[in-house]
């Protein structure tokens, strides 16, 4: 039975009990009250009238003395049993309503209509564990790619906030720990439509037990984990199988690529972003020296760049407990402060401290000292965007974008992760040609991208590589639409990976082999189309001569005979009747 | 000495005790068997029932379950003779009065289970 049930009977135990004794009490004795029927007989109530008439006096229905008018004695008994069932129903109707508001109750109640609710979600889902700003930026972004989500988070009023937000399939939320392995449990981690579980929240201690429960509780869970401090990431590293973001250290990283090859960067993040975000333009950070205000963690993981870079830097930080490091200067944020930071000749401004107000002011003071400094600003608080805007900076670090881009790209397309990596290690030049493919066949929005499996046990698949046709099987025939072959499919191939050799933007003449796979970007549509490849027998043969091929038994049977009898006629030329499931009628040339 | 275990004891005992004293005498004969007898019996039937609400332990839910069945069968007895008495306006007759005692009978049988998987219960705690 379940929890519920259980706490509603052992916190009635006593109210009920109450109520059977006064009931008793007052049954038995009305009972045996000594009475008189209208004759002058002397008459007893028996139980049964007694009950009845105790039935609608306790509740105050009060229908008068039935079957007869009753006697003194019945009156006076009468009297202390409605005092006495009133007194017990008062006592087990409050002891009802306080339980309804009771804490435990509520939160008992709440986890099993989202245990009932979990258990109930049949389209494929994400466990998010800490709905802060960058759990909510990344449900939003898996509920417009059209998955369902399960958000966990022990503070209220955050999840709370999540139950009033916009999204096209309300999130799944519970107000719970998810360190506890029973609430991942609960939140249907071993479902199968389950696809990974993403720890976000607060501590690191958090996400690390966290990952470590949901690869315990399953271990082809794909589990992504926010970590910032090394400890952590040491032991998660250690423990193996598990994603781990450091966003300090993915935006040095991505600065460091803005610094050596800017169009990798910008690829990069167009391809990860939320669908439908448009291209980012160029940043172009100035060559110079730079000015950081703030020297957290957040200044650490940028000097550390800048450092191997060979790019000269001065931070400011108010603490001086930071400037155990020669080029920190322990000031306020003033203008003497940043004139001996030397704003006035700097190139980049860093406004990185962990106040939104803070940054704004030091952004304002050093456009006052230098109106031509490139500005890189940090958005702390999510609601602040509206303030951050306001300074118009030139590149701004917003946490909780980072890190719901960093999830999606590990999420979306396994494939898409090996392509970054790829053009990591290719350099400018590649981006900047696979930006243009991108751009000319999808424009300036963020493209679908998805992946193509030359699986030969696909029904569609069987056929197209086990027949002999003039030309061999490539990827233009991918980019035909399958119901319109004059048509092309708005797509684009990026990225082939072929046992183990992989092949950037491959041209569209390159032969396909079984076991193929591709990455493909362009629009949702065309993917749809693409899949039919795949799934219907037939359609390769149309995209490639034009001719649509009988699907049905009698139909294919008629084709054959047809062909058979016109093979006859033409005696011995090559005519070919392939068939949908690819055992097709070869006359005239040899089967591979 | 915990409270809690006397209460249980008494009202488990006190069920079982209440119950044969309505069906101890003869069978037939309704002399011999008082309605106030059985109407204690179901009072305190039912108030051992609410007890036992709320135990999560198997030996919990074996308790609730015999008090479950003497509760139905003293109810199922209450009918009859409601049946009897005031729907078909008949005096008690030996027939419809062995009916009820027997499915008392039924309800003690529930009763001495649960009496018997008390002292089990004790037994084994003593030790």
């Amino acid at each position: 039975m379940n929890d519920v049930l259980y706490i509603i009977l052992r916190r009635l135990r006593i109210p009920l009990i109450t109520l059977i004794v006064v009931y008793a009490i007052s049954v038995g004795g009305l009972a045996v009250m000594p009475g008189t029927d209208p004759h002058g007989n002397p008459w007893q109530l028996g139980f049964f009238h007694a009950f009845y008439v105790m039935s609608y006096t306790a509740t105050t229905i009060g229908f008068g003395e039935l079957p007869y008018p009753f006697s003194d004695a019945q009156r006076a008994w009468l009297i202390l049993s409605i005092y006495l069932s009133v007194i017990g129903w008062t006592y087990a109707l409050g002891s009802i309503f306080a339980m309804t508001t009771d804490p435990t109750f509520r939160s008992t109640v709440a986890r099993s209509i989202f245990r009932w609710r979990a258990r109930g979600l049949t389209d494929p889902f994400f466990i998010i564990c800490g709905c802060g700003q960058s759990g909510a930026a990344l449900a939003r972004a898996l509920d417009r790619m059209g998955y369902r989500v399960v958000l966990l988070d022990p503070r209220e009023d955050r999840a709370a906030r999540i139950a009033v937000g916009e999204f096209i399939m309300p999130p799944v939320v519970l107000v719970a720990d998810a360190r506890n392995p029973e609430v991942l449990a609960d939140a249907g981690i071993q479902k199968t439509e389950c696809r990974g579980v993403i720890a976000l929240a607060g501590p690191d201690s958090a996400n690390q037990t966290i990952s470590i429960g949901a690869k315990v509780l399953r271990t082809d869970m794909l589990v992504i984990a926010r970590v910032k401090g090394s400890v952590e990431y040491g032991n998660l590293s250690a423990f193996g199988g598990v994603h781990i973001i450091n966003p300090f250290k993915v935006l040095a990283t991505n600065i460091a690529l803005d610094i050596a090859a800017p169009e990798v960067l910008r690829l990069e993040e167009w391809l990860s972003g939320a669908p439908g975000s448009p291209c980012p333009s160029r940043v172009n950070v100035p060559k110079g020296p730079w000015v950081l205000v703030g020297y957290g963690r957040f200044g650490e993981s940028i000097t550390e760049v800048l450092d191997e870079a060979r790019v000269e830097w001065q931070a400011i930080d108010p603490s001086g407990a930071v400037a155990r490091e020669a080029r920190v200067l322990a000031a306020d944020n003033s203008e003497s402060a940043l004139r001996a930071g030397g704003i006035t000749r700097a190139a980049v401004l860093v406004a990185g401290t962990d106040n939104d107000t803070v940054n704004l002011g030091v952004t304002t003071l050093a456009r006052r000292l230098n109106p031509d400094i490139f500005v890189v600003i940090r958005q702390n608080d999510a609601a602040d965007r509206v303030l951050i805007d306001a300074a118009h900076a030139n590149m701004r670090f917003v946490q909780s974008d980072l890190i719901a881009r960093e999830c999606l790209q590990i999420l979306k397309t396994p494939l898409l992760g090996d392509f970054i990596h790829q053009v990591r290690g290719g350099g400018s030049t590649q981006a900047s040609r696979a930006i243009e493919l991108i751009m000319s066949t999808v424009g300036n929005a963020s493209p679908r991208n998805w992946e193509f499996r030359c699986d030969t046990l696909q029904p569609g698949m069987f056929g197209a590589f086990f027949q002999t046709y003039e030309e061999p099987l490539q990827i233009r025939h991918l980019l035909v639409d399958p119901t319109d072959r004059d048509r092309s499919l708005i797509a684009a191939a990026l990225f082939l990976v072929r046992r183990g050799q992989k092949l950037m933007l491959p041209p569209p003449d390159t032969e396909l082999k079984p076991g193929d796979r591709i990455l493909f970007i362009g629009r949702d549509h065309a993917r749809a189309r693409q899949m039919r490849f795949l799934l219907e027998p037939g359609v390769f043969h149309y995209v490639r001569t034009g001719a649509q091929t009988p699907l049905g038994w009698l139909f294919r049977n008629l084709e054959k005979l047809r062909a058979a009898k016109e093979g006859q006629a033409a005696s011995g030329t090559a005519t070919r009747v392939p068939t949908a499931d690819g055992h097709g009628a070869d006359t005239g040339r040899t089967a591979r | 000495m915990n409270l809690e275990k006397v209460i249980f004891g008494f009202f488990t005992i006190l069920a079982c005790t209440l119950n044969f004293a309505f069906f101890i005498g003869d069978m037939d004969r309704p002399d011999m068997h008082h309605p106030s007898e059985l109407f204690a019996a179901i009072i305190v039937n039912l108030i051992t029932l609410v007890i036992k609400f709320g135990d999560r332990t198997q030996l919990g839910a074996t308790h609730l379950a015999t008090s479950l069945v003497a509760t139905l069968h003293l109810l199922a007895a209450s009918m009859v003779w409601l049946w009897t008495v005031y729907f078909q306006q008949e005096v008690m007759g030996p027939g419809a009065m062995s009916a009820i005692v027997s499915m008392s009978g039924g309800a003690l049988l529930a009763n001495l289970v649960s009496i018997a998987l008390l002292i089990g219960e004790t037994l084994r705690q003593g030790r």
